[in-house]
């Protein structure tokens, strides 16, 4: 809270003595859908008059257009975007080691250990299903990673391609733990799944429209994707393996060679403060806080407690991403 | 053919300045590129290496050639029944007119439109497939799908193109055959057909690499049971997060496209000397009759189907405009219309300037490039033309990462402008105008120009005062396809938007990505109608030009 409040004084000395007429502004690019992003981007300009340049790529897109734009970086922060786009970024060379002064608050499977990027918030993988469908079916909602390998599920999921989307990640690394870090098991389990998968989207959310509209039984995807679909009205259930899912981040990192560099630092500072976390609830993200004490959806809260939530090692992610992709490409999805 | 020899105190300063041009904005970048690929602290083929061994880039290779063959040829069969139905067919002109402004919708539209409202429409509870026909089971993932959907996309290319062909076939040639006695049929095989062979081969070459081009359309449809190689690159680059590896594979593709373009090329010359179509000597024209009355209404039923399936598919994305949420909440609503008009209004209003802003550089650079090319001499010449369509016949995506590579750092710096969205336009898009000029030139005799420059004009006032106001047809079409592309496209230009510039279509692509389909329906709707309007008053404008049909300006989209 000290070091909250010493921040708060520092911004409005900054406030005082840069006054209005230096508009700061800070570029950030983001993965978050603009109707998720903006608001926070708003509540910042609205709190120190800084303004927040944002364009919203796909994470493969932010990372490789930062990447060609090493030389002469545009942006100043990467925020909200998966875990394993960081990793790739970190080993890029496009971002730089940076501790916010709350590091010590965030548990340490929020947060690269070399400092390089931090969890903004939590993620995680859930099934959803399409009501209607499931009555006609005369199914339940899946409960259990087996439930989907049920005949009667042939060529009604969908999920991510886990060449484009972070999501699919979620799902594979969800699978290993929670057949107990068992890599053969686990890749014996994704061949049988594939049986039942009608087709494999480009971005994570992308089959919440299908399982909306009935055109698939089963989504495979994360929190918000299911909860907006919720919200705007389509008959969706949410349901989670019994055997669990991998908890996942959405994280912030500074651009190597940022321009505005301070200006920035005091974003990603306000990033971890309880303001901003708690607006992650207040603007329904529908994603857990990084920060412990942080206000969550009373929605999300109800659903987590039938989530068993699986804590990933990102250190091992990072080494062994590539190879549990490779082994989907080369294995999983060749038939 | 008569050609204006180096020496000339205009044509040579003129072709190094285009040079230049392309030089800075096409070669450069791709350099750049090159080097980023095959370069690693030394010559490196790490970036290929990885990517031998992977089973779908393989496959996505002979995928990639399979789809282009067969929407190549369904494309062309489909164009040329339009074609025969709309020339042939003594269709009312309102009814004409009706059909070839729904079947180019897809062509028009913004990409990934065609795609999501064939889902719409023929996808498991779709529109036509499960309300209609009851099926619960279909797949549209995978081959069939990606070939339907691209088949309806660029069939309208092959129908535009063979449209202009078949108009030009006298028909008192059929008619000489039928007086000598000869059947409908025969006529058809051996009249009809033969004339219309280099329209044909031209048809399924433009849609072929199309089809090869696209990546839209199977990043939606294809699923991961039919990679195909524009998909695939895109995906080492944005999923894998292997720039070098996207590169290379983009590299790969450059073969059978580039391939295509020379073919295709080669076709224009060779129909340039001998199948010259304003003789002057038309014969009174008499009723056609070539087509049986059974072959007119099978016809009709084909395209009536085509054309139905289509109206369908865009009627959905009107709906879903239109309503709060298809398929949960069908209220009449205009939330949608409401955003695109206030939040939205910025990309529109950049797309716009942008659009403008391509037509008359994109315009005066195509004609120019296209005189060059057709009239002149001076040393590499082919290799200048040659040049100039590798933007064309690149993938999108690397297009797009070559001129972030090249631009966001000096000698050249012009990323986070317009700017580079116009130059990217310009010199990826520029190619239908320039062909469009060459083959007007090639029907037209130089002597008028002789004639010019032996009354003492300079070369410059040649240019202007006698080719400009002769090419003015293609300088038009030219411009149109411009806007069009600069309103529609969006694989290169992902790479380009900045923080001052944005796009309707990157709107798009997010609104579909995010579950927000009734917004991009409606910037989709938003698009449709102001690439509608663009070539209306385009095809009046020829008119007034006196210069044939839209049909021309139409059969360049592709090209």
């Amino acid at each position: 809270m000290a070091s909250a409040l010493r921040l708060f004084a520092s911004l409005l000395l900054v406030l005082v003595f840069a006054g209005p007429g230096l508009a700061q502004t800070v570029n950030v690019y983001t993965a978050w859908p603009e109707s998720l992003s903006q608001p926070i981007f708003k509540a910042y300009t609205a709190k120190t008059g800084v303004q927040i340049n944002f364009i919203r790529l796909s994470t493969g897109e932010l990372v490789a257009r930062a990447t060609a734009e090493k030389n002469n970086p545009r942006a100043d922060v990467i925020w909200g975007a998966p875990g394993d786009g960081f990793a790739a970024a970190k080993e890029a060379g496009i971002i730089e080691p940076y501790k916010t002064a709350n590091i010590d608050k965030i548990p340490a499977e929020l947060r690269d250990k070399d400092g390089y990027y931090t969890a903004v918030s939590k993620n995680t993988l859930i099934f959803m299903s399409n009501a209607k469908l499931l009555k006609e079916k005369g199914l339940k909602a899946p409960t259990s990673w087996n439930d989907l390998l049920d005949p009667a599920f042939k060529g009604q999921i969908q999920t991510a391609d886990a060449r484009t989307s972070g999501t699919a990640l979620t799902r594979i690394l969800s699978i290993y733990y929670a057949f107990g870090k068992d890599e053969e098991k686990a890749i014996d389990y994704q061949k049988k799944l594939h049986k039942n998968v009608q087709v494999y989207t480009k971005s994570g959310g992308g089959c919440t429209v299908p399982a909306s509209l009935g055109q698939t039984t089963v989504c495979i995807a994360h929190m918000p994707d299911a909860m907006e679909a919720k919200k705007k009205g389509y008959d969706v259930v949410v349901s989670f393996p019994k055997e669990g899912v991998a908890a996942v981040i959405e994280g912030v990192a500074l651009v190597k060679g940022a321009k505005n560099r301070e200006a920035a630092v005091k974003f990603i500072e306000w990033t971890f403060s309880k303001e901003m976390q708690d607006l992650l609830d207040k603007n329904n993200v529908y994603m857990l806080p990084t920060l412990p004490g942080a206000s969550i959806d009373a929605d999300v809260q109800a659903l987590m407690k039938e989530a068993k939530l699986l804590p990933v090692d990102l250190e091992w992610v990072g080494k062994n991403r590539k190879r549990l992709v490779d082994r989907w490409i080369n294995e999983v999805i060749r038939d | 053919m008569n050609r204006q020899a180096v020496r000339d105190p205009v044509i040579l300063p003129t072709a190094m300045v285009v040079w230049a041009a392309v030089f800075l904005f096409v070669l450069y970048p791709l350099g750049r590129l090159l080097i980023l690929v095959f370069w690693n602290e030394g010559p490196s083929l790490d970036a290929v290496r990885g990517l031998v061994g992977d089973w779908t880039h393989r496959a996505a290779l002979v995928n990639s050639l399979v789809l282009a063959a067969l929407v190549g040829v369904a494309g062309t069969v489909l164009g040329f029944a339009f074609a025969l139905l709309a020339l042939r067919g003594g269709l009312p002109k309102w009814l004409g007119r009706a059909v070839d402004a729904v079947v180019l919708l897809p062509l028009i539209s913004p990409p990934f439109t065609a795609a999501i409202a064939l889902i719409f429409a023929l996808g498991p509870r779709g529109l036509i497939s499960y309300h209609v026909f009851g099926l619960t089971n279909v797949s549209i993932y995978g081959l069939s799908g990606t070939f339907l959907s691209e088949t309806l996309t660029y069939f309208p290319i092959a129908y535009l193109t063979l449209k202009a062909v078949i108009a030009n076939i006298d028909p008192n040639l059929e008619d000489s055959a039928f007086s000598l006695g000869a059947r409908r049929w025969r006529v058809f095989r051996t009249v009809t057909v033969p004339l219309a062979i280099p329209g044909i081969a031209n048809a399924f070459l433009l849609v072929s690499a199309a089809s090869l081009a696209d990546f839209a359309t199977p990043l939606i449809l294809a699923g991961t049971k039919f990679p195909v190689l524009p998909t695939q690159a895109f995906l080492q680059i944005t999923g894998l997060y292997d720039m070098r590896g996207g590169a290379a594979l983009c590299f790969l593709l450059l073969v059978p496209a580039l391939a295509i373009f020379v073919g295709q090329r080669r076709w224009i010359e060779r129909r340039g000397g001998s199948y010259v179509t304003v003789t002057g000597k038309l014969g009174a024209v008499t009723r056609i009759k070539s087509l049986s009355p059974i072959a007119i209404t099978g016809l009709g039923v084909l395209c009536g189907a085509v054309a139905l399936l289509v109206l369908v598919c865009y009627t959905l994305i009107a709906a879903a405009s239109l309503v709060k949420g298809l398929g949960a909440d069908n209220r009449l609503s205009f939330v949608h219309y409401a955003h695109v008009f206030s939040g939205g209004l910025k990309a529109v209003r950049d797309t716009l300037i942008i659009a403008v802003l391509c037509m008359p550089v994109g315009g005066l650079f195509a004609v120019v490039l296209g005189f060059l090319v057709a009239r002149t001499e001076f040393p590499g010449r082919r290799a200048l033309e040659f040049a100039a369509m590798m933007n064309y016949a690149l993938p999108g995506t690397i297009v797009g990462i070559a001129y972030l590579v090249a631009f966001n750092d000096p000698p050249l710096v012009l990323t986070g402008t317009a700017f580079i969205l116009v130059v990217c336009y310009v010199f990826r898009y520029s190619l239908a105008g320039t062909r469009a000029t060459t083959a007007v030139l090639a029907q037209i005799d130089p002597s008028l120009e002789e004639a010019s420059a032996s009354l003492g004009a300079r070369r410059d006032v040649t240019f202007r005062r006698v080719v400009l106001p002769l090419v003015r047809p293609a300088l038009l079409a030219g411009m149109t396809v411009l806007f069009i592309r600069a309103m529609t496209a969006i694989s290169a230009t992902i790479f380009l938007v900045s923080l001052s510039w944005s796009l309707v279509t990157v709107r798009i692509l997010e609104g579909i990505t995010n579950l927000e389909l009734g917004q991009a329906s409606a910037f989709s709707m938003l698009v449709i109608a102001l690439v509608y309007l663009a070539v209306v008053l385009a095809s009046l404008a020829m008119r007034k030009l006196n210069a044939g049909s839209l049909g021309q300006a139409g059969s360049l989209l592709g090209g």
